[in-house]
């Protein structure tokens, strides 16, 4: 429900000549243009990872325990990318976790979204005590480092999957208002708000159908940042025990399973990390392609 | 300027007052009987848990309650670790200069090889090495170092055996009296021969894997504040007097270019904590990451609540002292907001 109000913004902004020119400032730039093809593919090895592996991800072959990847000596066809001590296909687990992962951070990155633009439209517009009130939550938010701050979190509310969700979206929230709120409070002062008042639009129209739509390249920007920084942060938790608990192969508790088997399977420890470099890293160049396209006064070149 | 630095003063109070709040809140909140999570202990006996209760005021009403745990922060009372016995802030202090140092050793070498990296890739924008450093500043910034730290460990400590696996120095092989807790300057003073090197080889793959991301974000800001600055007139003017280019950077361009780079480094500070959770887990580095972690598998919810607000008063000093150095050096940020 939520999601498609901010998608349909989105489109509702964008007639197909201004896409065109948003494509090809986009596809000059070949970083990003690589980056959307990793996404896409990893987004896509995801949602078809049943008809990517006959293996169940979280099944243990107990007749091919620490099998080697396919490259290395003793590897077997049967299991591409080795197997974990437990007997369990490290392909199967790395494209099932993927789910995961695409899951916490775009699901991070769209609540996040929504409570930032509300919060951060409401301090703009509202202005004096209330702003005062959600700046200084903000201050508070951020004087924790995130991640102890989610630990706090997960500490009281229990290490889960959808927790992780709520700790990450609630330390990440800052980003959103304060940006919301700042782009908010320049477009209020221009003339064209002005006319939109005179004209007799209601506030909440106002915010939302004329100021929001000028907040929306930044906010872009910061959403598909957000999605890597999500998947990070998630990873982090899972890594320290706190984030999805095993047997879910979530790349980052995946991680801290491997973590005494550095020397005897090093594939086991390898490949999950290797797994968020990528998506990460995929998502961040595309994110600064979108910046270049859609922000001409950041554009690096 | 007094003007400026009481305003920033008091603007902290209220996020000070609310954090209390926030983390009183949290110990209130965890699962289980506030007695048995405060004191580790199960199934007492009616009596003595009516005695306890009263003992740590948990039959006073809630607001009274508050007032007691802030009013004990402000005397440096930050409670009782339930499994140590000993006060909070006494374990903090043992452990903080571990952290310290590390993150010290970190933010170091992110501006000291951020910094120059970032300028000298500006002018040769474009070229080979400013589209190399860019790419390995980008794969830094994504880069999860929890593994980077275990392939690290696989390559230097495990193939190679160059650098230990853990901990701060082989205690076994050097012993020797620690008096400010920083083991560089304790083992190179009063350390026998060979600790001090001993120490930097401990020192060396956790540094690395923490100053990876300051390092990508410092690099990448110093590269794109220098761009901005390259195109200003008195960079010009000072180009048209026939300045050697060293001095047209070095003077000119660079100081005025490191003022939004400071900002950066500032906004670090509480990443560089964050990451010291992390690096210390995998390193079994003995400072308040690594014990913040372990109080929470043992349960311990008051050294947890206790480490935490420590941690935010660290970080909120540190960038009110940066803010106002900044305020100092640069008069225009006094009249922002």
């Amino acid at each position: 429900m939520t999601s498609e109000t901010v998608t349909g913004e989105v489109v509702q902004l964008a007639p197909p000549t201004r896409f065109a020119a948003f494509w090809r400032a986009f596809s000059e730039n070949r970083g990003a243009v690589v980056g959307l093809i990793v996404v896409c593919l990893i987004v896509l090895s995801g949602v078809f990872a049943p008809l990517l592996t006959s293996y169940n991800p979280l099944e243990q072959y107990r007749d091919a325990v620490k099998l080697p990847p396919i490259w290395a000596e003793g590897g077997s066809w049967s299991h591409v990318l080795g197997t974990d001590p437990l007997g369990r296909d490290m392909w199967a687990r790395l494209i099932f976790g993927s789910r995961l992962s695409i899951f916490i951070g775009l699901s991070v990155m769209l609540v996040s979204t929504v409570i930032g633009v509300a919060l951060g439209l409401i301090a703009a517009r509202v202005g004096g005590l209330l702003d005062t009130i959600i700046l200084r939550l903000m201050d508070l938010i951020m004087s924790i480092p995130d991640l102890v701050f989610a630990i706090m979190i997960i500490a009281v509310i229990g290490p889960n999957l959808v927790n992780t969700i709520v700790a990450i979206t609630f330390v990440f929230l800052p980003r959103y208002v304060l940006l919301v709120r700042s782009a908010a409070r320049v477009e209020l002062t221009k003339d064209y708000v002005t006319a939109a008042k005179v004209s007799g639009l209601r506030p909440l129209r106002l915010m939302l159908t004329t100021v929001l739509p000028n907040c929306v390249a930044p906010l872009m920007v910061q959403a598909a940042l957000g999605v890597s920084d999500a998947i990070l942060e998630a990873a982090g938790l899972g890594f320290l025990g706190l984030g999805a608990q095993p047997p879910a192969p979530e790349w980052g508790s995946m991680l801290a399973d491997a973590r005494d088997l550095i020397t005897s399977a090093p594939w086991v420890m390898a490949m999950p990390g290797l797994a968020i470099l990528i998506t990460v890293l995929a998502i961040n160049l595309m994110g600064d392609g979108l910046r270049d396209a859609l922000d001409p006064r950041l554009r690096r070149s | 300027m007094l003007r400026f630095l009481i305003k920033r003063l008091l603007l902290t109070i209220p996020t000070f007052v609310a954090l209390m709040f926030v983390t009183f809140i949290m110990l209130r909140l965890v699962p289980g009987d506030p007695i048995e999570v405060r004191r580790g202990e199960r199934g007492i006996d009616p009596a003595r848990l009516e005695q306890l209760r009263h003992e740590m005021g948990l039959d006073q009403p809630v607001w009274k309650q508050f007032l007691d745990y802030a009013s004990g922060i402000l005397h440096g009372d930050f409670g009782t670790s339930i499994v140590s016995k000993t006060p909070i802030t006494h374990e903090f202090l043992t452990l903080f200069p571990a952290t310290l140092e590390l993150s010290l050793c970190a933010g170091l070498l992110a501006i000291l090889l951020g910094v120059p990296a970032g300028a000298f890739a500006a002018v040769n924008r474009g070229k080979f090495f400013d589209q190399t450093l860019m790419a390995t500043a980008l794969t830094g910034y994504s880069m999860p170092i929890f593994w980077w730290g275990l392939v690290l460990i696989l390559f230097f400590s495990n193939t190679l055996h160059l650098t230990p696996v853990s901990g701060r120095v082989d205690l076994v092989k050097f012993y020797y009296p620690q008096h400010t807790g920083l083991l560089l300057i304790d083992s190179l003073i009063w350390g026998p021969k060979g600790a001090f090197l001993d120490v930097v080889r401990h020192l060396i793959l956790p540094t690395i894997v923490l100053a990876t991301l300051p390092l990508a974000v410092v690099a990448r800001m110093t590269r794109s504040s220098m761009l901005e600055v390259l195109e200003e007139d008195y960079v010009r003017t000072a180009k048209a007097k026939g300045l050697s280019p060293f001095r047209i950077i070095g003077l000119h361009a660079l100081r005025n270019a490191f003022i939004p780079v400071i900002t950066a480094i500032a906004l670090q500070i509480g990443s560089l904590l964050a990451g010291a959770v992390q690096t210390e887990t995998i390193f079994s580095w003995p400072g308040v990451g690594h014990w913040l972690i372990s109080s929470i598998s043992r349960r311990d919810y008051p050294a947890l609540q206790g480490g935490i607000m420590l941690i935010a008063i660290v970080v909120i000093s540190v960038n009110l002292l940066l803010e106002l150095t900044l305020g100092i050096i640069n008069p225009r940020l006094r009249h922002d907001q």
